[in-house]
């Protein structure tokens, strides 16, 4: 696999804010990458510099082994972009739109089949201004395509957007996937991240402050496994705090949460002690740490609650 | 998958121009204001005789200017705030091509807007402006100048309500005292001298000479001016051009390309006030300050119009400062003394309007009037060696008098007759007075627009011709233009037809 974009310790300032402080990463071809972390972590201006649309104070950016400050222009002509918003005149069709940003390109699809790719067709003669918000994120993602890029560059895409069109919106990027394009994806949704990204890097205050798989960042975490338990009797709750190995218990709804660091032997002791009182379970669940208690984790809940 | 290598700027001007035509309020202001604007004119000046080719030039400088320094500047800055600009960064297109698209197609929609104006113009009575082509070019080196400025305007503005006030700013001193929409000839001299720094000036004279003046030839300097304030303006908006509107044009330390244009601006204007002061410029040009008028004083001076370029057949006189003694040509004190050898060193029939112009037309040997007017031409012919004024014992006063019968029908642009009764009051000079008399009371008259009393215009009736209009200094204008153009004919310097 070779690296389609290569960032190294990239670094940009507003004045007295530190946006993006010394950020080193490689997304690799054919992968989808996420920058997943907390608004104003770093997330836009580093896809910003990427793009080109900021000048970086320091650091160099690579596509496809070309430095954009030399050769940008022709790295631009293997990507697409989408930002958070993307806005077009108020009177223009999307097939207009997409007939003019595909005469950019040495290399384009006509604007009928990246309508039909898009499920477009019945609004292409429709003016911009009349398109829903889902619509128009599809058209950003239209754009994006129309110029068949190598590598995708996705900024908060769904952010506001419905659950149906976001559920949408993620086949369309995996199917980019199993068409071979690289894409690099920013995403304050953890779920997100978790079902879409190959790899994520955790971004806080401009820091990438943890980067690989999001299953190995799983395991790696600290966070202990969390425990809810409903019954059909009453359970004494000091009597369960004594316990061995409980901990952060606390009443959830109809039931208790605990937290333990030794699943097996607690639920061991929480059975003995339930089946000594002739308790009946009704629910039982125990849930390993996620994506989101690794960013709490690193991050702080203040921001990632 | 299309592999044929894209036109970006193409397509993005046929989308600019598509786009346009959809904006009900850039149709509005692009068009519809022009023409509105044309159609106020004619109806404000309905009463009066004030052709509406003399003033072309000021509506026409007026629409490329709403058009180039307002239109374009608003729809660039709007499109920058919606964040359209920012997506089009993301892709490989060069800004030059994008800057290049945006002009391009205001320029289109703006020669559009003004042959419409001009159509229309014709359709309520103007003739065919007089150098066609000549009006083409000054037409595209007005857009230049003003497009280069909307450019600029477009790169300082933060937001359409900036765009508004900034082009106000420039919009209406323009107008005022800019020599666009007040004339120069009205303005004060502080106001005159301040409006070679604005474009509008340069604007104005460059159109309105090849409308009805002499075309470019006479307007070179300000073609020049024109190129390079476009120029400027073009190289600096550029330079200082914004993609993104969160870049804040204050903190972008791009100043300096805004000192250029200031500079060039400048520049031109204190190019004008030295070419003001040279006197071959002086006698082309037909402003006040440059004053290329045949009168010997600047109080009784006909006011400059934009036909001056003719009336700088005469050369200044003797103690005009702007003329250097050496090269004075000798006047006479009295119409006696005046000879041949004076008139000639001093007129020059070539810059005289043609005999075929909008502006003192002489109709050529062979053609005759049509047989609708026929009666009213022979109405003239009969009663002319009648007309009281036309006998007065004042042999000068008695040719100004008859000269007068010529000149109020080419101002009230009587079409059918005006070039008829020039030659009707040829013939009646040439009976009544000796040819070397004649020859200097019609030089004197043209050397002295301003003498004489004009009652004799408000007599007309007798002959079966119109009210003279209220602008006496137009109709003393004509005088002037025919005297010589007779005066032409007798010496032998102007062959008929």
């Amino acid at each position: 696999m070779s690296a389609k974009v290569v960032v190294r310790d990239l670094r940009k300032h507003y004045g007295d804010v530190q946006a993006v402080c010394g950020v080193s990463f490689e997304v690799q071809q054919g992968e989808i990458f996420g920058l997943l972390g907390p608004n104003g972590g770093g997330k836009t201006t580093l896809v910003e510099c990427i793009v080109g649309l900021r000048e970086p104070d320091e650091g160099s950016i690579e596509l496809f082994g070309m430095e954009t400050r030399r050769e940008g222009g022709d790295a631009k002509q293997r990507i697409g972009a989408v930002l958070q918003t993307t806005s077009l005149q108020e009177k223009i069709t999307p097939r207009e739109a997409l007939r003019a940003f595909g005469s950019f390109y040495r290399e384009r699809f006509t604007p009928e089949e990246v309508l039909d790719r898009f499920s477009l067709a019945d609004k292409g003669d429709a003016p911009f201004d009349t398109l829903s918000g889902g619509q128009r994120q599809r058209l950003a993602l239209a754009l994006a395509f129309v110029n068949n890029p190598e590598l995708i560059l996705l900024d908060e895409p769904t952010a506001g957007l419905d659950p149906q069109f976001r559920r949408e919106f993620h086949d369309e990027i995996l199917q980019m996937k199993k068409d071979g394009r690289t894409v690099l994806l920013t995403t304050h949704y953890v779920s997100e991240a978790e079902q879409l990204c190959d790899r994520i890097a955790i971004l806080d205050h401009g820091r990438i402050v943890a980067m690989g798989e999001p299953s190995l960042l799983i395991a790696r975490s600290m966070a202990a496994p969390s425990v809810f338990l409903s019954t059909v009797q009453p359970v004494d709750f000091e009597l369960l705090r004594q316990l061995p190995g409980i901990q952060s218990l606390e009443r959830e709804r109809s039931g208790f949460r605990f937290s333990t660091d030794h699943t097996a032997r607690t639920i061991g002791e929480l059975m003995n002690y339930l089946d000594a009182q002739h308790i009946e379970i009704s629910e039982l669940h125990i849930q390993k740490a996620t994506l989101e208690d690794v960013l709490i984790e690193l991050i702080g809940d203040s921001q990632y609650g | 998958m299309d592999s044929t290598p894209g036109r970006g700027w193409w397509e993005q001007l046929l989308v600019n121009l598509r786009l346009y035509f959809r904006n009900r309020m850039g149709m509005f202001y692009g068009y519809l204001f022009p023409v509105i604007f044309l159609i106020s004119f004619r109806v404000l000046y309905r009463y009066e005789t004030v052709p509406m080719v003399r003033h072309l030039g000021q509506l026409l400088t007026v629409t490329i200017l709403g058009g180039a320094c307002l239109g374009m500047p608003t729809t660039m800055v709007s499109e920058r705030e919606r964040g359209v600009w920012r997506r089009f960064r993301l892709t490989p297109i060069s800004t030059s091509s994008l800057v290049a698209s945006a002009i391009l197609a205001r320029y289109l929609i703006l020669i559009t807007a003004g042959l419409l104006q001009i159509v229309l113009a014709m359709g309520i009575g103007m003739p065919l402006p007089r150098h066609s082509l000549s009006l083409c070019l000054a037409f595209t080196l007005v857009a230049f100048a003003f497009l280069g400025l909307g450019l600029v305007i477009a790169a300082i503005a933060d937001n359409v309500p900036s765009v508004q006030a900034l082009g106000q700013c420039i919009f209406l001193p323009m107008l005022i005292i800019g020599g666009v929409a007040v004339p120069l000839a009205s303005l004060p001299g502080w106001a005159v001298t301040l409006s070679s720094f604005f474009p509008g000036r340069y604007a104005v004279q460059s159109l309105q000479a090849c409308i009805d003046g002499v075309g470019t030839g006479s307007s070179r300097f300000d073609l020049f001016a024109l190129f390079l304030i476009g120029a400027s303006g073009l190289i600096a908006g550029a330079k200082m051009f914004r993609w993104d509107t969160q870049q804040r044009f204050a903190t972008l330390g791009r100043s300096k390309w805004l000192v250029v244009v200031i500079a060039t601006w400048a520049a031109v204007g204190v190019a004008a006030q030295i070419e003001a002061r040279r006197p071959d410029l002086a006698a082309q040009t037909a402003v006040p300050g440059r004053s290329a008028l045949p009168v010997v004083t600047p109080a009784t001076s006909v006011p400059p119009s934009a036909s001056d370029d003719a009336l700088s057949a005469i050369a200044p006189p003797e103690n005009t400062p702007a003329s250097p003694p050496e090269e004075s040509p000798p006047r006479s004190t009295a119409w006696q003394q005046v000879t041949v050898e004076e008139i000639v060193s001093n007129v020059d029939f070539r810059k005289l309007p043609p005999d075929s112009g909008v502006v003192s037309p002489i109709a050529p040997p062979g053609v005759n009037p049509s047989a609708d007017v026929l009666d009213q031409i022979n109405t003239i012919i009969e009663t002319l060696p009648n007309w009281p004024p036309g006998n007065v014992a004042d042999p000068v006063q008695r040719v100004r008098n008859l000269m007068y019968v010529a000149a109020v029908p080419d101002v009230l642009e009587s079409e059918d007759i005006e070039s008829f009764v020039p030659l009707i009051v040829f013939d009646r000079l040439k009976q009544d007075i000796p040819k070397q008399d004649l020859i200097r009371i019609l030089y004197w008259v043209a050397i002295h627009p301003s003498e004489g009393d004009d009652t004799a215009a408000n007599q007309l009736q007798a002959l079966g011709l119109g009210n003279p209009p209220p602008d006496s200094d137009v109709v003393r204008e004509r005088v002037t233009f025919y005297s010589l153009k007779l005066l032409g004919r007798l010496i032998g310097k102007i062959s008929p037809g």
